[in-house]
């Protein structure tokens, strides 16, 4: 349905688990695993949807479990990155298996919405939980959604911009919604990816 | 390989299994088991006034062929176990003695395959950690406050408001209805049915309508009468009220009430109750029991975050899919050939590590394995295929959720993929490795080659535009059988050995001799089919009614105390309803409430007949552990 990655990658499932094989297919064509944590309706769901099929569904869908969709993107330097995202609930009761998404992940994009100061405090919980937990060299970007919302914002971009700062995050502010910084997001990060070293 | 899908736990018992729809020994005419009829002792005093009556036996003289028949015939109401007149505010309230564990005679199923998510040691997000309980003790009112007679009045046109137009699943509106509501509501009191989720200590979880912390004070008066009775070594069953009677299941820290002037039958509400409880457990297993002994004032509205449409959407099932009170599940009609290709391929994937593979149409079964021995019950399809059609992020893109089969182990989460073929066509693969989503999706493509290859996909769709059995293509005359009724199921219509005047009077009302509608339960099959509704039960009113009037005669033929009954036929003035049991199947018949008694139960045979010659397109058959 719809997903670009409907073509299997690999001959047969033996390890990896919710990993791809290796992050990079070779030195042109990277491929990386990308998690989406953050407070249930902060707008990870739109935000992804915006990403890979350009569309923005106001009505909300609640996420179950976890959500598995595939973008490439070309950069500048001819190489492309194919991004296999788990948009996760983001709901409590699936706190406790979140590491079955996030382990192994190349990049976290944790979300909060910028009208939301409940939801910026879940967001630094789960900068905590990735530092703790996640993989050592992992790429942690900070997401202030719903940028469109500005007369109702509670959250100041100088916090968000801070606390990114002092963890060594990559910060922006998006809307899934307006669709404006949605795809600097992702190639933002595509840039961030280390190069493999040829071998 | 196995999919058996009864519970079968013993290779002892796997030996015994018949896979068949057809009986080895056929059972007895329906004209035979009812011409019996005649010998057996009337019943006078309940069979006064009864215009149609001839004969009913008291149950006492078993039949020693076992197909005897031991009640019968009765055209009056079974089940009526509790006194209606209830004067003022008191409530009688009945009791049964504590016994068994959980006091539900559940069976689970294998509990062997616990899995326990392997996860770093994060304080913060063990399990369900999140200590929520709130302090502040639940407020005082008095006990019998909550259900004192006429606090709930009935309103006519609930439920009934949306969607009259006809046919299978009935629109609906997914999330909760009325979350502005509260106890002190008029509308909220006036709904008919109510359902409740609550903690031991009175907090509530869940509840049908109105917000839940709104509804702290009447969660506190439940909680207060059902302590109340336990503490005295008892449980509450349930209690009457005026018009309204209340339904209590208690399952460890949980408790599950039913407010309801339906009329339904009280097993028929405890049924309902048990599946609430069963997609709560599909949703957080059984564990959520653990955050209970850290902390009995805990709140659990927040782990069920998201899920009022998963709920609402499960009661709603009540009143149009018969599998949630027939315990069974059906299939969506296909050649017999079209069938096998997808069970082949799902066997081929399931070899690999899969403990379940299902591949399903709305709620309809196109075909499922499961691994070895593993079995999967058919309450645990209806909560999971209501778990998937009612969370709309299934259909976005595929997904890898932890779900809980409660009828498997009710301890263990399992990770189940889950694929959208097309708006109703899905794929689901359950497996207890949490690791193993890479697998599941290179199955599931391998899979999608095959169907579209072998036309399945579009097959289904076929099926789906044809609908299943009409009830006015019952096979009439005895002779010639059809072979292959695919893909129309039967429409060639035969010449009838009817008289004319039963055509003429019944065209476009529904089938010959004024059958309306069935539904046929395979036993060894776990298995149902039931007729597409005619004319006749064309709204969505008279299809639930339909639906009620089967669950109340559904009950009273498993009535442990009054029953179990062979037959039944019940005449009142919107149906006549025939219901036949043999040890192989269960027949349910509702007839235009004019019909011809003799002649409704020659149709009935005549259905039977009719679903053996179609059985390899209605039913997934060879499910069985000798298929491997
Ligand atoms: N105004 C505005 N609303 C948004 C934006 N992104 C998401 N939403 C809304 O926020 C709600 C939750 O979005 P969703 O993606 O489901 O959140 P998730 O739980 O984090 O996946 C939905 O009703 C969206 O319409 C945005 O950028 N701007
Ligand atoms: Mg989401």
């Amino acid at each position: 349905m719809g997903c670009s990655s409907s073509v299997p990658d690999r001959a047969s499932g033996r390890s990896g688990g919710l990993n791809p094989e290796n992050n990079a297919a070779d030195s042109k064509n990277l491929r990386v695993k990308l998690v989406l944590l953050g407070d249930s309706g902060v707008g990870k769901s739109c935000i992804v949807l915006r990403f890979v099929r350009g569309q923005f569904d106001p009505t909300s869908k609640v996420t179950v479990g976890a959500s598995f969709l595939s973008q490439t993107i070309a950069l500048q330097d001819s190489t492309t990155v194919k991004f296999e995202i788990w948009d996760t609930a983001g709901q409590e009761r699936y706190a406790a298996l979140a590491p079955l998404y996030y382990r192994g992940a190349a990049v976290a994009v944790i979300v909060y919405d910028i009208t939301s100061s409940d939801s910026f405090a879940k967001a630094q919980y789960w900068v905590k939980e990735l530092q703790k937990h996640g993989s050592p060299d992992i790429i942690l970007a900070l997401v202030g959604n719903k940028a469109d919302l500005q007369e109702k914002r509670k959250v100041s971009v100088q916090d968000g911009t801070e606390y990114a700062e002092k963890n060594g995050m990559f910060f922006i502010e998006t809307s899934a919604k307006t669709a404006d910084n949605i795809n600097e997001l992702f190639e933002e990060i595509a840039k961030r990816l280390p190069r493999p070293t040829s071998s | 390989m196995s999919s058996g899908l009864s519970s079968l736990s013993s290779s002892d018992e796997l030996d015994n299994f018949n896979p068949r729809t057809s009986p080895t020994t056929p059972p007895k005419p329906l004209e035979e088991e009812l011409a019996s009829l005649a010998l057996t002792l009337p019943h006078p005093h309940l069979l006064s006034d009864q215009e149609d009556a001839n004969g009913v036996s008291d149950g006492s003289e078993a039949d020693s062929n076992g197909l005897g028949i031991q009640q019968s015939d009765e055209e009056m109401r079974v089940g009526e176990v509790c006194e209606e007149n209830v004067v003022g505010n008191s409530a009688s309230m009945v009791q049964e003695p504590t016994g068994g564990s959980d006091g539900a005679g559940v069976v689970w199923g294998r509990t062997n395959s616990e899995i326990e998510v392997d996860r770093p040691a994060s304080p913060s997000s063990s399990g369900y950690a999140g200590e929520r309980g709130s302090s502040s003790a639940s407020s005082g009112r008095s006990e019998m406050d909550g259900v004192a007679e006429d606090e709930i009045q009935e309103l006519r046109d609930d439920d009934a408001s949306i969607g009259e137009n006809s046919n299978s699943v009935p629109s609906w509106v997914p999330g909760k209805r009325h979350g502005d509501e509260d106890d002190a509501s008029i509308s909220w009191r006036k709904r008919k049915k109510h359902f409740f989720i609550l903690s031991h200590s009175g907090k509530p979880i869940y509840s049908r309508y109105g917000d839940e912390h709104k509804l702290a004070g009447f969660s506190a008066s439940l909680q207060a009468i059902i302590s109340f009775v336990e503490d005295g070594g008892d449980r509450v069953k349930w209690v009457k009220a005026g018009k309204h009677q209340v339904v209590f299941l208690v399952k460890g820290p949980i408790y599950l009430v039913c407010i309801s002037c339906t009329e339904e039958p009280y097993e028929s509400l405890r049924g309902q109750l048990e599946l609430i409880y069963g997609q709560m457990i599909l949703i957080l297993t059984k564990s959520v029991n653990r955050c209970f002994e850290r902390n009995p004032k805990f709140d659990m509205t927040s782990l069920l975050g998201g899920t009022d449409v998963v709920f609402s959407s499960l009661i709603h099932s009540f009143g149009w899919n018969p599998a949630t009170f027939l315990h069974a599940y059906t299939c969506l009609p296909l050649a017999y050939g079209t069938r096998q290709a997808a069970g082949a391929i799902l066997q081929d994937v399931a070899d690999s590590g899969i403990l379940f593979a299902i591949l399903m149409c709305k709620h309809k079964v196109i075909s499922l394995v499961g691994a070895q021995k593993a079995s999967l019950h058919p309450d645990d399809m209806v909560l999971l295929a209501n778990f998937v059609m009612s969370s709309e992020s299934f259909r976005m893109s595929e997904s890898f959720s932890p779900i809980c089969l409660p009828r498997y182990n009710p301890m263990a989460f399992l990770y189940a993929y889950v694929h959208y073929f097309d708006v109703n066509t899905y794929l689901m693969l359950l497996t207890t490795n949490s690791d193993s989503f890479y697998h599941l999706k290179e199955c599931r493509i391998r899979i999608e080659t095959v169907l579209l290859k072998s036309n399945v996909l579009s097959e289904v769709q076929r099926s789906m535009l044809d609908g299943g059995m009409h009830v006015e293509d019952v096979p009439v005359d005895s002779l010639p059988r059809y072979r292959t009724i695919s893909p129309h199921l039967g429409q060639q219509r035969a010449p009838s050995e009817f008289p004319e005047r039963f055509k003429e009077s019944y065209a476009g009302m529904g089938g010959p001799g004024g059958l309306w509608h069935f539904i046929y339960r395979s036993i060894y099959l776990d298995q149902y089919v039931s007729s597409e509704f005619s004319s006749p039960v064309s709204s969505r009113q008279q299809q639930k009614r339909l639906y009620r009037a089967y669950q109340n005669i559904y009950a009273s033929m498993h009535d442990k105390e009054i029953g179990p009954h062979k037959t039944q036929f019940r005449r009142d003035e919107n149906y006549v309803l025939l219901c036949w049991v043999t040890q192989d199947f269960e027949l349910y018949a509702a007839f235009d409430p004019l019909a011809d008694k003799a002649l409704a139960i020659k149709i009935c045979n005549r259905v039977c007949q009719w679903i053996k010659d179609v059985e390899n397109e209605v039913f997934l058959l060879g499910a069985s552990p000798f298929s491997w």
